[in-house]
């Protein structure tokens, strides 16, 4: 008996910080930090964590409420109306109204707009559109369409986006980002989220080793890296489409050109040794898990053809810009040492001050986990605001591959987004787009 | 030129010509002393730092081995050749190159491929097309990302070389030939280093027809540790030399106008493995510091020459006054003697020629003076004699009638009364007429011998002529107040001489005796109016000379011989049928009197010209 006592206690012993462990607390700092400027839309980090959209992706990767409680569709996805989530109120305390997100969702999207016209009515926005908009629901989940407000300011302060989500920043360096005590979705478990801004990823992994972070990127490349380096590491499935960007105006406005261009890009040599086997070649738009036909877009690279397609065309020296870290100047020296031997000569330069661009190396986001909206969303990150009404595999294909045959977007590789977390880190997720989903993640040690 | 300055001349002459030939014989000499020996610094500067270069060779060697050697990179060599996997080691020689602090520095794996390239990353998986050379090092052009090619010195080492591999693993590690580069080298003061490189870039847009193989000589592709190489232009034959021969070539460059930015500069070109020229290097030594220890050599050397030439004139101008100053003496002192002064003695002070000369000058000047009183006293007793003469055919003239007359007289007292009352007054009218004469001629010949001291006074030459032209020019308003007078008005208007006088209009200023230099005038003037029976012209000048005044009295008349012309002033000489002969004697002794001197010009049948020359008042 006493065995069996002593035996039992031992065993609640042991399952005591398993109890304790699954069990969220609230408070604590979550410490973050980021190599690039985290309030980017295209990082959307800090969007994240400050603002709402009217709806929001669900595990599913579909479209759930977020500040539209409902939505429905009428005249063949030509006209929707969203009705807003009541009682919420923006940072400033001002209430969350249509006339808002209407105001909001203008700002957002001054030009090339999924809708024609949008308008408040009671506590619904109505949004209307020549062509249909089939995927609206989950276009306005992405981080280009969450809610704010302009607030000016009052004089002392710069005028700054107000929003409506679980944090409010606070003012200062580094950025603090407070929790939101009447947050509409419930509080977040801790109480304050630290973000360290322009860290470089060693800089990070150390800071993360001697416990001064908590949440650390982890690039592609350096994944493997992270494993050996026993990292804590949270990844994405490839969500992250590397693509050459091709102008089809002056130069390179000759089609041959351009197929060329495609037919010389060495898509294994940069996924084998610049992402270090961590992306998944590709020459389709969207992810082979995604639709399934990506095998159908050839990925070998055909010098031969490249030159007999290029015929003896000359071209003057090409511009390609990259980003300004050095994998994507690297990738972007492969594609041009791959380019010089097909007969261009490109010269690499930095994206942020380039001012002619023939070639382009662009990291493009997948926003959503169903094959309709990403493929959308890609389009419209290349200028295209063809709304994809196809919801066949089929239709999605031939859509997809009328669209890369005019060879302005070579997809090369998908890369995943991950993350490296320290012991403390409980129950962090990352949304479809690989974003890590800071409001749900609570800490090992808060009381 | 007198003689001391022909002598001046000469010594300073050939002095300066020896001066300047000694000079120029020291300075060519010094120049070729100090190229000869900017020549072997310089050799020894290029070879100093060819040992240098050699030593940086070696360090990138070093370097290599180094990195080669390491258990990082064995351990990388061990994983390539084992899994084959060059993936992981992407980014590993850019470590290597930090940590090995070279500029290139690639992994090249058993198949030949660039695992990982430190300048330029993106080209793994490519070939390297690197000669496998068994040379310590060797320099190369490497590819970059940019288009542009680099030049390095480079070194490739093996990795994990076993039996089981047949190809191991490569390092290729290497510096940048740049202005780093060159600035790292150990220079000398004054030596400056320089890369030529890029030989084969950017052909002849200048000359298309040369081909792409041809490129034209770039004065930018020059670099030195600071950069573009200042006047590098002026190394284009230079480097064109050492590229065509391919062998060092030196020369000396002249970078500016000025000889001390010259340089002592050679060529190394720098080859690869297989002799081909990629670069040429130069290294430059400064001459300035010989150019200005030469330009200080010439300025001493001109300086003491100047100086030497200097001392030379000066002494030059002592031994010729020394030498010429007793010549000088002499000279003047027979000046003297020429004018007059027998009696002028000049010193003997040495015992060579110029001192016997000296004293033969003394001798003769001493000779000149007894001679001359000699001769003064054999013509004084010449002129005594003379005026004994004179005086006796004078006297004997007026003499002899007055013996007839008393001898007339003694006969006629034999005569009745009245025949000796009118040989009485015939013989008593002749007797009065010769006494009168002989007292006419005693008291011409008293008045000569006791001329009165002139009564010196400031008058103005003017003056006195005027006063002698009033008296015998015609036509000037006078009245004739004796019968002297009016007969030499009518004696002057009868004898048809035309009278003009020139006059300076300048104040002519003497010290004299009015009186008597009338009477010297007038005498001048009858006798030039005698000299014109026929006619003439009588012309009366006076000027102002530097200190003396010139008075003329010219006549167109017969004129005179040379030989009268020398005893024209001896007393009791005349060419006249009537006169004393004491006229111009008592001329010359009024014009003695006054320091003056009176010459005459003439000529037979050219008229004669009395020229008075007397000194201006000093008052």
């Amino acid at each position: 008996m006493l065995r069996q006592a002593a035996i039992s206690c031992l065993i609640a012993v042991l399952a005591l910080p398993a109890v304790a462990r699954t069990r969220p607390h609230y408070g604590g700092t979550l410490r973050v930090e980021v190599e690039g400027d985290g309030s980017k839309s295209s990082n959307g980090l800090i969007w994240r964590l400050e603002m709402d959209g009217l709806t929001q992706f669900g595990v599913d990767g579909t479209p759930r409420p977020a500040l539209a409680i409902r939505w429905a569709s009428e005249n063949n996805d030509h006209r929707w109306q969203f009705w807003l989530r009541p009682a919420v109120q923006f940072r400033n305390g001002w209430p969350l109204t249509s006339a808002a997100v209407v105001a909001s969702l203008t700002q957002s999207c001054p030009t090339n707009c999924p809708w024609t016209a949008l308008h408040a009515v009671g506590a619904s926005v109505v949004i209307t559109s020549d062509s249909p908009m089939p995927n609206l629901p989950s276009l306005l989940a992405e981080n280009q369409f969450l809610i704010h407000l302009m607030d000016a300011g009052d004089g002392k302060e710069p005028p700054c986006c107000v929003g409506t989500g679980p944090f409010q920043l606070a003012q200062g360096l580094p950025l603090n980002l407070v929790a939101n005590e009447n947050y509409w979705g419930g509080r977040p478990f801790v109480d304050k989220v630290e973000i360290l801004t322009n860290k470089s990823v060693r800089d990070q992994w150390l800071d993360l080793s001697v416990g001064r972070a908590d949440l650390v990127e982890v690039p592609a490349e350096q994944l493997r890296q992270a494993q050996q380096q026993h990292l804590t590491v949270v990844a994405s499935p490839p969500v992250t489409l590397l693509a050459l960007a091709v102008s089809d105006s002056s130069v390179l406005s000759n089609p041959n050109l351009r197929t060329a261009i495609a037919l010389a890009v060495d898509r294994n040599a940069l996924s084998n040794v610049i992402f270090q086997k961590q992306g998944e070649v590709t020459a389709s738009m969207l992810p082979g898990a995604l639709t399934g036909y990506s095998f159908l877009f050839p990925t070998d690279r055909d010098l031969n053809k490249a030159h007999e397609v290029r015929g003896g065309l000359n071209t003057p020296p090409l511009t390609l810009a990259a980003d300004n870290n050095p994998t994507m100047q690297l990738a972007a020296q492969r594609l041009a040492l791959n380019l010089h031997e097909a007969g261009f000569t490109v010269q690499v330069t930095n994206a942020a001050t380039a001012q002619h661009k023939d070639l382009a190396l662009l990291q493009l986001t997948l926003a959503s986990s169903q094959p309709q909206p990403a493929l959308e969303s890609i389009l419209r990150s290349v200028g295209v605001a063809t709304p994809v009404i196809e919801n066949t595999p089929a239709g999605i294909y031939k859509m997809e591959r009328e669209f890369l045959d005019t060879h302005t977007l070579i997809p090369l590789l998908y890369l995943p987004r991950a993350y490296a977390i320290s012991g403390r880190v409980r129950d962090l997720r990352l949304s479809p787009d690989g974003t890590p989903l800071l409001a749900d993640v609570s800490l090992q040690d808060a009381q | 030129m007198n003689l001391r300055q022909k002598l001046l001349l000469l010594f300073s002459l050939t002095v300066a010509a020896a001066v300047a030939a000694v000079s120029w014989t020291v300075l060519v000499r010094i120049r070729q002393v100090f190229e000869q020996r900017d020549q072997q610094e310089t050799a020894l500067f290029v070879s100093q730092f060819q040992r240098e270069f050699q030593h940086r060779s070696t360090e990138v060697a070093a370097a290599v081995d180094h990195i080669a050697a390491s258990e990082r990179v064995r351990a990388v060599a061990f994983q390539l050749v084992q899994t084959g996997d060059a993936a992981p080691y992407l980014t590993e020689a850019q470590t290597l190159a930090q940590d090995g602090q070279l500029d290139f520095l690639e992994i090249v794996g058993p198949d030949g491929k660039i695992v990982s390239s430190a300048q330029w990353p993106a080209r793994f998986g490519y070939f390297e097309p690197v000669a496998w050379v068994d040379q310590p090092t060797f320099l190369k052009t490497e590819d970059l990302p940019d288009g542009s090619s680099a030049l390095g010195l480079f070194a490739i080492r093996a990795v994990g070389r076993s039996e089981s591999t047949s190809q191991p693993v490569h390092i290729i590690g290497g510096k940048r030939l740049d202005k780093s580069f060159l600035a790292d080298l150990p220079a000398a003061p004054g030596m400056q280093i320089a890369l030529y490189k890029d030989l084969n870039q950017s052909p002849s847009t200048e000359q298309p027809h040369l081909g792409p193989d041809f490129a034209v000589f770039d004065p930018k592709r020059l670099i030195s540790s600071t950069g573009e190489l200042p006047y590098a232009s002026h190394y284009q034959s230079l480097i064109s030399s050492a590229i065509n021969s391919g062998q060092q070539t030196n020369a000396i460059l002249y970078l500016t106008d000025h000889r001390e930015d010259s340089v002592n500069a050679t060529a190394i070109p720098l080859k690869s493995d297989k002799g081909d020229i990629l670069a040429v290097l130069t290294v430059s030594i400064s001459r300035s510091g010989m150019v200005q220890a030469q330009q200080h050599i010439r300025a001493i050397a001109y300086g003491v020459a100047a100086g030497g030439i200097l001392f030379a004139i000066a002494c030059s101008l002592w031994i010729a006054a020394k030498v010429s100053g007793p010549i000088e003496q002499l000279a003047r002192a027979a000046e003297q003697v020429a004018a007059g002064n027998w009696e002028t003695h000049v010193p003997e002070r040495s015992r060579d020629e110029v001192g016997q000369l000296a004293r033969s000058f003394n001798h003769m000047t001493a000779e000149l003076v007894s001679q001359r009183e000699r001769l003064v006293q054999t013509e004084r007793v010449a002129a005594w004699r003379e005026l004994a003469r004179r005086l006796a055919h004078e006297l004997k003239n007026p003499l002899f009638p007055l013996q007839l007359t008393v001898e007339n007289l003694i006969r006629a007292r034999a005569l009745d009364p009245d025949e000796f009352d009118e040989v009485f007054r015939e013989s008593t009218q002749t007797l009065g007429m010769e006494i009168a004469n002989l007292k006419t001629i005693i008291g011409r010949f008293s008045d000569f011998s006791k001329m009165p001291k002139p009564q010196i006074e400031r008058m103005d030459v003017k003056d006195a002529l005027l006063r002698v032209m009033m008296l015998y020019f015609p036509g000037l308003t006078r009245t004739p107040t004796t019968l002297e007078d009016k007969e030499t008005d009518e004696a002057i208007v009868e004898s048809k001489v035309d009278c003009s006088f020139e006059f300076s209009l300048d104040e002519m200023w003497i010290d004299a005796d009015p009186e008597l230099l009338h009477r010297a005038l007038s005498n001048l003037v009858l006798n030039a109016i005698d000299a014109m029976p026929d006619g003439g012209k009588l012309i009366l000048c006076a000027k102002p000379l530097a200190a003396h005044i010139e008075i003329r009295v010219s006549d167109t008349g017969a004129g005179l011989t040379p030989e009268e012309c020398e005893r024209l002033f001896t007393p009791y000489y005349t060419t006249k049928q009537h006169g004393t002969g004491l006229g111009l004697a008592i001329v010359q002794s009024v014009i003695s009197d006054h320091n003056g001197s009176i010459t005459v010009e003439s000529h037979p049948n050219q008229g004669a010209t009395f020229i008075i020359t007397l000194p201006k008042s000093t008052s």
